[in-house]
């Protein structure tokens, strides 16, 4: 107990500054591609149908991008431009403001399991952790829709989870705010849709922010929160429609 | 006087008139009739009690002489009063309900013997409580046993109850049997079969005998009082009867066992030893906690009610054997109080326990269902009922301002007073008996939320409970009066107390009227110590003083010179309180807090499964779990025999479990060694009968020696 204590000090805060300072260190995020030459057969390699060639150029959809780096390391194509940022986070454009001081200081958030991999989960697990600590921005995670703010979806929607995501959103009171994190809970991911699942949880529940990443990142999962009450900027979830929030970090 | 004769003749009328007309009317008029006649007679006999409570006139009337067995009388003093009292407003309730209640068995059991056996326990009943002389109060005490096994065995075509009924019957025999023992003793010593002969005519008697008589009198009267051990027999009867007559058999002739205890220890042969006064304690204690932790763990409605009775006599003995020892130990006023909270827990258990009888028998007339398990939500089907079982609920669980609260403070409280006794060792039973009645008292909650909210709240747990509608008037109104009258007796101590005091005056050493209910006080009372009208002001007790006549809204107790308040509340205040806050509360939330919000209804959030089911919800069992694994040494619940897995292919697809065996404690400790004992004895002496000549033959020449050499 006593080293416990001892080791601890000693160790001193090694929480994260983020949003106050932007996380510079390496390995918090895998990246996503920007753009690049749409030359040889870099849309064709895709295997999750990301990347689209438009005026030579590469678009890549977020909501579809798992970062499995094909782009960047096959050799039949040029390789992608790549960001190492987490800032991914996009605001659904046709859902409304929210108020001005709507959710007060504090943010309850409910975690559905909409039929997950289960690796999202563990992103989301790390955000409670000393090192992401979302309990200092007043973020904390409620067993229960029913003091919830926010529902953070996580999965394609499988059949079985429907009914069970549409009452846990029906349970939670006004204001509410629904994000859905990773890139099932925003098309389906590499699950859906199929004869299990729907194409993402904005089928079921109207989605008002959408963290793309397969899976995404704590701090992108973090944006996502910070963008649903609206402390940080939205992101885009396409490339090259804005520059995603490239962030000079450590390669 | 002559009112009392009235309504005593009105009374025995109207019983008669009642069972020529269960005789003479149709079946199916006859609950009609039954509810009509039985209740005006049991208003009669409410009447006649109130009038010799609150007046203090006894009623003396001898009826006629038997030669060589003295005079048969009647005697109505102001003890037997309030019994009466109380017996008539439980029997009144419980024949309105009748009404509704005995359709249910037209055309399969007779109605008509019903009606007969009824009023004729109405009858023994009263003439237990008014009789004077010893051989008339055994003739009305053996016909009220054998009557209400009778009424108890009425759905005598089911295997159970028979044997329950049999069960009540020879305890009941042994109890009576007992009874009349000590009551001869007293006879034969006094010369005289009437009661008024008994008075204070064994100064003489020895600590053997006095020991003997109480030993004698305090077991026969118990059985009927359904304290430990032989309250066996209470927890079989009371699911066999029906609804109105497990109201009577709980709110009345339980009570004539404390009665008969009342009477004999208080009246004729006042207890001078401490030792009989500390066995009542116990008893009494024991019976509570033994009482209150079946009842916390038994899922049958009417099996849980019969066993809070048990632990509710057990509170009413333990006040009663705490009072015995303060009085001998010569702390008179604070034997009053116990004595006070005695009949006060009795009446009010009388009014709750009848009360809470009458639901049972609603919710199982109109759910078919007693299990708890089964029941569930039926709020919403039955809200009058709910709101009265509520009621009743929150009164036996002693929560303000119902009147089980008062007494059940009262006892407690008396209890603690033991920093008075002079003997450590007697201190000390007392402070493990307060503690297990403190127990008693925090398991009763537990015991009565499970009840209320299992049987009322969630979902419904089986299909007929869906179906279940609210009952008809006749069923509502006696359960809301005896609500009502629960609500008046917590709110009104301070009128209760005088009364009560007045029964027990001729025999408690000293009143506690004037140690418990103070009149309105001013600094300028003359008599009183000015710092104790000072610390009395500050109570508040004369905040009522230009409105509620006579006496003030504080129940306290003096106590002496040294510390001269030594308890004190007033559940009117706290109504006022509590009526108080609830509306700022109410008001807060709803002007403020609630300001500019509406109120929106989600549906209900079961952690999103696709429909929930009543088997997901909390049981009874589950709420009770946790009283049943700490008190596992107690309760016992016997492991399943026999566990089978059934193993089909290499997987377990199957485990079967048989029906878990519970034994009582008692049973376990008690009586299955009584019976094991009794069978061994009899198993040796068959081995004489051998069937052989030769040995009869030993046996005669044996017997024949024996005589000769005893000659």
């Amino acid at each position: 107990m006593s080293r416990w204590v001892l080791s601890g000090l000693k160790t001193g805060i090694k929480t994260t500054h983020y949003p106050a300072q932007q996380e510079i260190h390496a390995g918090v995020s895998p990246g996503l591609p920007v753009t690049g030459s749409a030359e040889g057969r870099t849309a064709e390699i895709c295997p999750t149908a990301a990347l689209t060639s438009s005026e030579g150029r590469i678009e890549v959809n977020y909501r579809r991008c798992i970062h499995c780096f094909r782009c960047v390391r096959s050799a039949e194509s040029a390789p992608l431009d790549w960001q190492q940022g987490y800032e991914w986070a996009a605001r659904a454009a046709d859902r409304p403001a929210l108020e001005t001081g709507a959710f007060g200081r504090s943010l309850n958030v409910l975690v559905v399991d909409a039929g997950d991999c289960g690796a999202c989960l563990s992103e989301i697990a790390q955000l409670t952790n000393p090192y992401y600590n979302i309990h200092r921005l007043g973020f904390f995670i409620t067993p229960t829709p029913r003091n919830a703010d926010v529902l953070l979806v996580v999965g394609p929607a499988t059949d079985q989870m429907r009914a069970a995501l549409k009452k846990a959103y029906d349970a939670m009171p006004e204001p509410r705010r629904v994000v859905a994190a990773g890139v099932c809970a925003l098309s389906g991911g590499i699950f859906g849709p199929s004869l299990v699942s729907g194409a993402g949880a904005a089928d079921v529940v109207p989605v008002d922010v959408e963290v793309p990443g397969c899976p995404p990142p704590p701090l992108a999962i973090l944006h996502g929160l910070l963008v649903a009450v609206e402390r940080k900027p939205s992101a885009f979830l396409s490339s090259p429609s804005a520059p995603a929030n490239p962030v000079e970090a450590a390669p | 006087m002559i009112l009392s004769g009235a309504l005593l003749i009105l009374f025995f009328a109207l019983c008669f008139t009642g069972i020529a007309l269960a005789v003479v009317l149709p079946q199916r008029h006859g609950s009609f009739a039954l509810a009509v006649v039985a209740s005006l007679a049991a208003a009669a006999i409410t009447g006649l009690g109130g009038i010799v409570l609150l007046s203090g006139n006894s009623f003396q009337c001898p009826l006629w002489t038997i030669p060589e067995l003295g005079t048969l009388s009647l005697s109505i003093d102001r003890l037997s009063a309030l019994f009466l009292v109380s017996a008539g407003a439980v029997f009144l309730a419980a024949s309105v309900f009748s009404n509704a209640y005995m359709q249910r068995y037209v055309g399969h059991y007779s109605l008509r013997s019903f009606s007969i056996l009824y009023y004729a326990l109405l009858l023994s009943v009263t003439l237990v409580l008014i009789t004077g002389d010893v051989l008339a109060f055994l003739i009305a005490w053996e016909a009220m046993a054998i009557l209400s096994y009778l009424l108890v065995n009425y759905e005598h075509e089911r295997e159970k109850n028979i044997y329950a009924g049999w069960l009540m019957l020879a305890l009941s025999e042994m109890g009576t049997m007992a009874a009349a023992f000590s009551l001869l003793l007293l006879a034969n010593h006094a010369h005289s079969m009437s009661f008024a002969g008994f008075r204070g005519a064994f100064h003489d008697f020895g600590p053997g005998m006095r020991w003997a008589i109480f030993l004698l009198s305090f077991f026969g009267f118990g059985v009927k009082a359904g304290l430990v051990p032989f309250s066996v027999w209470l927890p079989r009867a009371h699911p066999a009867a029906t609804a109105n007559i497990s109201a009577v058999l709980s709110g009345v002739i339980l009570n004539l066992g404390l009665y008969g205890i009342v009477r004999v220890n208080l009246d004729f042969l006042p207890i001078s030893l401490p030792g009989p006064g500390l066995v009542v304690l116990i008893v009494g204690s024991v019976s509570a906690l033994i009482g209150i932790l079946y009842a916390t763990v038994e899922n049958d409605l009417k099996t849980m009610l019969a066993h809070s009775s048990i632990e509710n006599m057990g509170l009413i003995t333990a006040a009663l054997g705490a009072g015995f020892v303060f009085a001998v130990d010569g702390h008179t006023v604070i034997a009053s109080i116990a004595f006070v909270a005695a009949l006060y827990q009795m009446t009010n258990h009388s009014l709750y326990k009848s009360l809470l009888f009458l639901g049972a028998g609603t919710v199982d007339m109109r759910a078919g269902q007693r299990n708890m398990d089964k029941l569930g939500g039926l709020m919403k089907f039955m809200p009058w009922t709910a709101l009265f079982l509520l009621v009743g609920a929150l009164a036996i669980s002693a929560l303000p301002p119902f009147n089980g609260f008062v007494s059940e403070w009262l006892i407690l409280q008396s209890l603690l007073r033991s920093v008075e006794l002079n003997s450590i060792a007697i201190g000390t039973v007392f402070a493990f008996c307060a503690a297990a009645l403190a127990l008693t008292a925090g398991l009763v909650i537990t015991c009565f939320t499970k009840a209320f909210s299992m049987i009322f709240l969630g979902l419904p747990r089986s299909p007929q409970v869906e179906e279940a509608s609210e009952a008809t008037p006749s069923m509502t109104v006696p359960m809301g009066v005896l609500a009502v009258l629960c609500l008046v007796l917590g709110v009104a101590p301070t009128w209760v107390i005088p009364v009560l005091d007045g029964a027990l005056a001729p025999y408690a050493v000293s009143g506690a009227t004037q140690a418990l209910v103070p009149p309105f006080l001013n600094p300028a009372t003359p008599g009183l110590p000015p710092d104790f009208v000072h610390d009395f002001h500050d109570l508040g007790a004369q905040i009522g003083a230009g409105i509620v006549p006579a006496s003030g809204l504080v129940v306290l107790h003096r106590g002496g010179a040294r510390n001269p308040v030594v308890f004190a509340m007033s559940t009117a205040y706290m109504l006022v309180v509590l009526v108080l806050l609830l509306a700022i509360v109410f008001a807060v939330v709803r002007f403020w807090l609630a300001r500019g919000r509406t109120a929106v209804r989600r549906p209900l959030w079961a952690g999103g499964i696709q429909q929930l089911r009543p088997e997901m919800t909390y049981t009874a069992t589950g709420y009770s779990s946790p009283v049943s694994v700490i008190f596992n040494a107690i309760l016992h619940p016997g492991a399943a025999p026999e566990t089978r897995e059934v193993i089909y292919e290499h997987f377990r697809t199957e485990i079967r479990r048989g029906d878990r065996e519970e034994s009582h404690i008692l049973d376990r400790l008690i009586f299955t060694p009584l019976a094991q004992g009794a069978m061994a004895i009899g198993n040796l002496c068959a081995k004489m009968h051998n069937g052989k000549l030769n040995t009869y033959v030993t046996y005669v020449l044996i017997v024949l020696l024996a005589v000769l050499l005893i000659r």
